[in-house]
């Protein structure tokens, strides 16, 4: 089992909070290794996320939801 | 059909691949550059930026800046540049930031690019792509905020597409790279997908992951009906395929075509849906008078006015520029209550 | 430089003269008794070249026949000095199937993939893609370069100092070259021009600029030699301006009521001028004056036999061609 963080994207504020602005799987689609799989933004900066292991995925956090640098966002098993 | 929706195949095998269209298209635009190193992309902040609009994303990193170029403010020095290196073979992609910008530049646009081929003779050949973002929706008022794909269509010797969706995208850019005529491609900044943008979920959809052409002139009936027939393009089509699904529980049964491009255009395509039909509403963001929604109308009636059981309608911005104001810039875009409401008055009648 | 470099010179201004006089006299023959443009053999605007032969020869004369140029709406010495088939650039002029351009394009639209030459209508809008051709030349094995040609009143548009700057930034092997006969239209330079020469505004994108004066093809060849090796060599683009001197009309048609030296104009035609330096220097004599004119003569009315007995294009293929 594998957890996917949400990215740090600001130096400056590593505690800021970002929005999942879109995912683009499925929960509990199959992902593979390194796969895009959504896209997240922390004020004007936009940011990739990509699965650290393939698998299944979980969302753990809706499209345009909030959600701070660093916090678990997904999970893959 | 949810952004979350997917196709997951065989248990354990990778659903099927979604991107925005913003990334489908940067990927059409990638693997044409690996395929055949005479495409270049130029343009304003389409290196490092990525493009404004996220259509050139990633490719500095992937092929460098002799290939990926940023250009100064001189949209007629490097659209030119672009023209005389596609006359010389090369086949570069040129973004045009907004099609706003068009007005500083139209010359080598409509004067030299549409037209060298024509005036040679046929004797010389300009392959290459003219991209562009189009459209409004999010408050970027009067000259930041329109369409203008019918003042292209209008002026000869140019083809121009506009893609509604991510897989098209990628389709249309590889098919306009390829093409040896030039190329006036246009994208809505609104299906681009994009995360600082709020977006329609069928900006982001299945992309297959070869390379792949989506046929130029051909459009495509992305929701068959029987009880009226709505011709659009761009974003509208996802405001149509809302409506449509909104109003098929009461019973109207709405065919959506997605013309995709404007020239050529496909009229068989249009006139056997109306023929089946017999009601037409043409979706334009474009202004209406004197552009594409006309020409569709003149193309059907001078075809044979018989084809409609009700006078047809239209829904476009009406001739007026795009206010900023979000309460006048809703009340002159094509949006879905628009539509929604042209859709019931077309039924009725 | 040489006596075959010299002679070579003169060779080239007396054929594009000899050219532009049998164009003139063609051109207005049937456009009688009221001068009406759309009629004749040669309907539409003609922008002659008679007096800018020297700026045309002395800079074509370092180029090859890879090479790109780029010409105004003013092109027909350019594109005889840069080796334009004659043939087929009369056809095409004549509006016939067998011209450059298929009759599409006529005078102002001379297209000839073989040298690279295009022109267009449009003022200062051939630079933008002379660039484009020196950015495709530069990313290939060789040395080509591109040309662009335009006009003093060209160099206040838009397009010149884009151009220039991109040019510049992206050091591109190109070579501008302004022939300033001092009439835009109607409009001279000091009425239109906030500086005296456009040499100078090299300098404001960082290239090499000269002017060079009297309409001397034999300064223009030296220093387009010059402009043309440097890009050849990589060193990115120059700038010439040369004054030179428009001899007839703007178009013709065109009474110059406001040219007040007008009378003075004839005076000052390069072509007799550079005969009488070439006999001074005992590399021209009068028998070798004759054979020069004779085998012009004989070259043009075989090119303008060719036109007129190229047909008319059909009015069922107007269509064709838009699209490859």
């Amino acid at each position: 089992m594998a957890e996917v963080l949400f990215p740090q994207l600001s130096e400056r504020e590593p505690d800021a909070e970002g929005v999942l602005a879109t995912w683009f799987v499925g929960d509990g689609d199959q992902v593979a290794s390194g796969q895009l799989i959504g896209e997240v933004m922390v004020e004007k900066v936009s940011g990739e996320v990509l699965a650290p292991t393939a698998g299944q995925v979980h969302l753990l956090v809706g499209e345009d939801q909030t959600a701070r640098q660093g916090e678990v966002i997904a999970r893959v098993d | 059909m949810s952004a979350t929706d997917t196709t997951a195949t065989a248990a354990g095998a990778p659903a099927a691949r979604r991107l925005t269209t913003a990334r489908a298209l940067a990927e059409g635009i990638g693997q044409e550059m690996e395929r055949d190193d005479n495409v270049v992309v130029l343009g304003e902040d389409i290196g490092a930026y990525g493009g404004i609009f996220g259509s050139t994303g990633g490719l500095l990193e992937k092929f460098g800046p002799e290939r990926v170029l940023d250009t100064p403010i001189s949209e007629t020095a490097f659209i030119g540049l672009g023209i005389g290196a596609a006359v010389e073979g090369m086949r570069p992609i040129v973004e045009l930031m907004f099609v706003d910008f068009f007005g500083v530049a139209m010359d080598q646009i409509y004067n030299h690019m549409a037209k060298i081929h024509f005036e040679s003779g046929g004797n010389v050949k300009v392959p290459m792509v003219l991209m562009t973002a189009t459209g409004g929706g999010y408050g970027d008022a009067e000259q930041h905020s329109q369409c203008l794909w019918g003042t292209f269509a209008h002026l000869p010797g140019m083809k121009v597409v506009v893609p509604s969706n991510p897989a098209d995208a990628k389709g249309l850019m590889i098919a306009a790279i390829r093409d040896d005529n030039p190329v006036v491609y246009m994208f809505h900044k609104g299906i681009m997908g994009l995360p600082w943008m709020a977006k329609n979920p069928r900006s982001v959809a299945h992309v297959p992951e070869e390379a792949y052409e989506t046929p130029i002139g051909k459009a495509a009936v992305v929701r068959p009906g029987k009880d009226a027939t709505v011709v659009t393009l761009s974003l509208s089509v996802h405001h149509a395929l809302d409506v449509a699904e909104k109003l098929a529980p009461d019973g109207v049964d709405l065919e959506v075509i997605d013309l995709r491009s404007l020239v050529p255009l496909d009229t068989a395509t249009i006139l056997s849906s109306v023929a089946k039909t017999g009601r037409l509403l043409i979706v334009d963001e474009d202004y209406q008078s004197f552009g594409l929604s006309g020409e569709i109308a003149a193309r059907v009636v001078e075809t044979d006015p018989g084809l409609l059981r009700a006078p047809l309608r239209r829904v476009a911005v009406p001739d007026v520029p795009i206010p900023y104001a979000r309460s006048l810039e809703r009340a002159v875009l094509p949006t879905p209550e628009r539509i929604e409401a042209a859709v019931h008055d077309l039924v009725k009648a | 430089m040489d006596d075959k470099t010299r002679l070579d010179l003169y060779r080239v201004m007396v054929l594009s003269r000899t050219y532009e006089e049998a164009i003139l006299r063609d051109y207005h023959a049937d456009k009688k008794p009221a001068w009406d443009i759309g009629a004749g053999l040669l309907p539409g605007e003609m922008h002659l070249s008679a007096g800018q032969e020297p700026v045309a020869a002395g800079v074509c004369a370092h180029l090859r026949t890879d090479d790109a140029v780029t010409a105004t709406h003013r092109p027909h010495h350019i594109a005889i000095a840069h080796g334009v088939d004659l043939d087929k650039m009369t056809a095409e002029i004549f509006g016939r199937v067998d011209g450059l351009g298929r009759g599409r394009g006529g005078h102002m639209h001379l297209f000839d993939p073989h040298t690279h030459f295009s022109c267009s209508g449009i003022i200062a809008e051939g630079l933008p893609p002379a660039l484009g051709q020196a950015f495709a030349f530069k990313r290939r094995p060789g040395n080509r370069v591109a040309v662009a040609f335009t006009g003093e009143g060209a160099a206040n548009q838009g397009a010149f100092h884009e151009s220039l700057n991109l040019a510049a930034r992206w050091n591109l092997p190109v070579v501008f070259v302004v022939e300033d006969n001092d009439w835009a239209i109607s409009v001279p330079r000091d009425v239109s021009t906030a500086i005296s020469s456009n040499a100078d505004r090299a300098a404001a994108y960082g290239i090499p600029g000269q002017r060079i004066e009297d309409n001397d093809v034999e300064a223009v060849y030296t220093a387009a030699g010059d402009a043309v090796a440097r890009a050849r060599a990589g060193e990115g683009p120059t700038l010439l301006e040369v004054h030179t001197l428009r001899l007839w009309g703007h178009f013709e048609g065109d009474a110059q009521g406001y040219r007040p030296e007008l009378a003075d104009v004839p005076g000052h035609d390069p072509i007799p001028a550079y005969e009488h330096r070439l006999t001074q220097a005992g590399i021209l004599d009068a028998a070798a004056v004759k054979t020069i004119k004779d085998e012009a003569s004989a070259r043009v009315e075989k090119a303008f036999a060719f036109a007129k007995a190229s047909p008319v294009p059909a009015p069922e293929t107007a269509l064709d061609y838009v699209f490859a």
